[in-house]
């Protein structure tokens, strides 16, 4: 490993956790999962209410659901961090405002691969529910969810592995994450950029890669679990 | 009428809101053709994924794997300077120089810039990646047995796909097709890092002149938003989706 | 009742410029939150050892937390965040290598200069004698910067292409994609005497302009102002201004620079 690298091995893996404050790849990992176990919750809850709730409900969601798709995440962890506290006198730390940012705009996304998960298993499959004497809500948790979720999980974890790579953009309040470090180390060094900037895909390969690996295996399991 | 005290002491000035402009048109004209490429290129990932030969698959695994799993900013960083080191002098020296083909009546053809090269192939590439996943997802959610019914009725293989299989896919697919368009309008800002003058790259531009940060950023977010929102309305689907009866 | 309009009033305060003073602020609060680059060497940079942020503007911020009895808290910022954190209250002042131009005066007001440089290009050996010779160039600059804004002004001819960072417009020198690079000239010394294949460029003779770098202070926070500007020409007085140049630029340094502007110089 070149010099430049292995002396800021440890500051680009956790930052300084020595002194109490994490950073590097591990601060990456840690706010991905926060964000994506808030993201999965909401998105699931937004997902069904997509499809179960009321007109009124349904069109505020959607709405809602829409602008958040369509805001860069870069710009949404800005304004929440800066705007907040002008307006409103509120002021968040900045990790917290990437994963609540993070959280919410992928909650956003999974919402739709939700509802459209559920709508996909189609007329007769929540025919044969009700007709069974089943409520709908009953149908849904029992004889809809449980096929729906198949179809969903590549959704769910493509958008987990968005999300990873998203805690990258925390960079512009601050937050010394993995990216974030690496271009400090990068500016210092000054001449290594292509090399640092390799390093940092691989660090993101290795997590997502990890990722994306384990989705196939349960992707697997349930397939044959359901056949 | 003066803006409230923390925005500043003005407006932005109408240069800088052509500027801003110029920025959108450049990162909807990008995004636009990383559309068209991406979906091509992603069809034909989802085709050779389904392969039956491990010498086509594992290749095309490796190689959406290899896409999705890295950011994209390291892949712009990598086809900008990573490719420009390794072509000879002669070919880097042409391709960073502009090159404009005039044409009849006063119309020109701009060779484009290496920059906006770079971010086209890395775009693509990446969103090609995604898009075969959302494909992928859409034929494994048309269920075996609607296969085996086809198949039954005495339709072949490709009668299957073309007429039982591919219709349900792209029902489900829809939606998340046109969030990765979402997402490639978006992922356009991050080329200013190798020097496309996109939205993202004039709001800074901006913001350098007249520190009005909030202000840049405002117009931005905006034209992104309109962007988003017009490719949204334009993805509408004609039926109205299908739910279960209250 | 009483408690909506309570809120409604604490809204409407906080959405509106407040008058208090900032100075009384950070006596107060005991602390001074700086602004400072994180990635922009010697300016604000993080320290190989300590992995703190460390540099001249960081040393200059050192010294008003210091005249002001208070402790230093240094907030990492890049230009695309130095004016929001300023204007969200989430720095108090900005000491980021800021370039004073007279627009950028419409929106902060600016401390007497600490520092002054000049715009100055990297290219291939030779290639880039006279500024005659930046037509038809494509020349590397750095988001943010005021290099950015003076190629684009006066020399239309010249393509400017902005990257991230310092070392990503280097990049892309030595790989072609642009002809040159421009910076100050204190940062593109030290960054040529890094490079492990220096001998290949130089630094072009010749200087564009004369820029100056000061403290940036949120608009009409007068008494800070005053102060930040005794505590300036007291470190010239002292001779403490010179020490701190040295320790970044002096003669044992990677790449000696000459100090020929002392605070003051400039009002």
């Amino acid at each position: 490993m070149p010099d430049f690298l292995a002396s800021n091995l440890d500051y680009l893996l956790w930052g300084n956790l020595a002194h109490g404050a994490p950073g590097g790849l591990l601060l990456s990992l840690l706010m991905s999962v926060a964000a994506g176990i808030v993201a999965s919750a909401l998105g699931l809850a937004g997902g069904t209410a997509l499809v179960m709730g009321g007109p009124r409900l349904r069109s505020v969601l959607k709405t809602l659901v829409v602008l958040l798709r369509a805001i860069p995440v870069l710009m949404l962890i800005f304004w929440c961090y800066f705007l907040l506290p002008i307006l409103f006198g509120i002021d968040i730390p900045g990790v917290l405002t990437v994963i609540a940012a993070l959280a919410i705009i992928n909650a956003a996304y999974l919402s739709q691969s939700v509802q459209s998960g559920i709508e996909a298993i189609g007329r007769g499959q929540w025919g044969a529910g009700l007709s069974l004497g089943l409520t709908r809500w009953q149908t849904l948790r029992h004889i809809v969810l449980p096929q729906a979720l198949r179809i969903m999980l590549p959704s769910f974890i493509n958008q987990w592995i968005t999300l990873i790579k998203d805690t990258s953009l925390a960079y512009v309040v601050g937050v010394a994450e993995f990216t974030f470090v690496a271009t400090q180390v990068n500016n210092r060094e000054q001449v290594y950029p292509l090399q640092i900037f390799a390093f940092v895909g691989l660090g993101y390969l290795l997590v997502c890669g990890g990722l994306e690996l384990l989705g196939r295996r349960w992707e697997r399991r349930w397939r044959y679990g359901a056949a | 009428m003066t803006p409230p005290a923390w925005l500043g002491q003005n407006w932005l000035a109408p240069h800088y809101l052509i500027w801003l402009l110029k920025g959108a048109l450049l990162a909807a004209w990008l995004a636009l053709l990383v559309c068209i490429a991406a979906t091509l290129l992603g069809t034909l990932l989802t085709a050779l994924q389904a392969s039956h030969q491990r010498a086509i698959r594992i290749p095309t695994d490796t190689f959406l794997s290899l896409h999705r799993n890295t950011p994209l900013m390291v892949q712009l960083l990598l086809w900008y300077f990573g490719v420009s080191g390794l072509l000879p002098d002669d070919a880097k020296q042409w391709l960073n120089t502009p090159h404009v083909l005039a044409l009849p009546a006063g119309l020109s053809l701009a060779w484009p810039s290496f920059e906006f090269l770079a971010a086209f192939t890395a775009l693509t590439l990446y969103s090609a990646s995604f898009i075969a996943g959302e494909l992928r997802a859409g034929l494994r959610g048309v269920s075996d047995n609607q296969r085996a019914a086809a198949q039954a009725l005495g339709l072949t293989p490709w009668q299957t796909f073309r007429w039982i299989v591919l219709p349900q896919a792209l029902v489900i697919v829809r939606r998340p097709l046109v969030g990765q368009y979402t997402a490639v309008i978006k992922n356009t800002s991050l080329t200013m890092t190798i020097g496309v003058a996109e939205l993202s790259y004039s709001s800074r531009q901006v913001e350098t002149e007249t520190l009005l940060a909030f202000q840049a950023f405002a117009v931005a977010t905006v034209l992104y938003l309109a962007l988003v929102l017009l490719l949204q309305i334009s993805g509408r689907k004609p039926v109205p989706a299908w739910r279960p009866a209250p | 009742m009483k408690q909506t309009l309570a809120l409604a009033i604490a809204l409407l305060g906080a959405a509106t410029p407040v008058l208090a003073d900032r100075l009384d602020d950070i006596k107060k609060a005991g602390v001074l939150r700086v602004a400072a680059f994180d990635s922009n060497p010697p300016f604000g940079f993080l320290d190989a050892q300590t992995r703190q942020i460390s540099g001249l503007d960081v040393d200059v911020a050192k010294a008003i937390a210091t005249k002001l009895n208070v402790k230093l808290e240094l907030v990492p910022t890049n230009p695309a965040n130095r004016i929001p954190l300023l204007v969200a209250g989430k720095a108090d002042i900005v000491a980021a290598n800021f370039t004073v131009t007279d627009e950028r005066r419409k929106q902060v007001d600016f401390s007497i200069p600490y520092f002054a440089s000049g715009q100055q290009f990297i290219a291939y050996k030779g290639k880039l004698q006279k500024p005659e010779q930046l037509a038809g160039l494509r020349v590397g600059v750095d988001k943010g910067t005021t290099q950015e804004i003076y190629l684009r002004e006066k020399y239309p001819a010249t393509t400017v292409v902005a990257y991230d960072d310092t070392p990503l417009a280097f990049t892309a020198l030595r790989n072609g994609n642009v002809q040159a690079i421009s910076q100050d000239g204190s940062k593109l010394i030290a960054l040529l005497a890094n490079a492990p294949d220096k001998q290949k460029y130089e630094v072009a003779p010749f200087t564009l302009s004369r820029e100056y770098q000061a403290i940036g202070l949120p608009k009409g926070e007068t008494r800070l102002t005053k102060l930040v500007n005794e505590t300036l020409h007291e470190l010239e007085k002292s001779g403490e201004a010179v020490k701190i140049y040295d320790h970044w630029f002096g003669p044992t340094t990677k790449a000696p620079l000459p100090r020929d502007f002392k605070i003051g110089d400039q009002g």
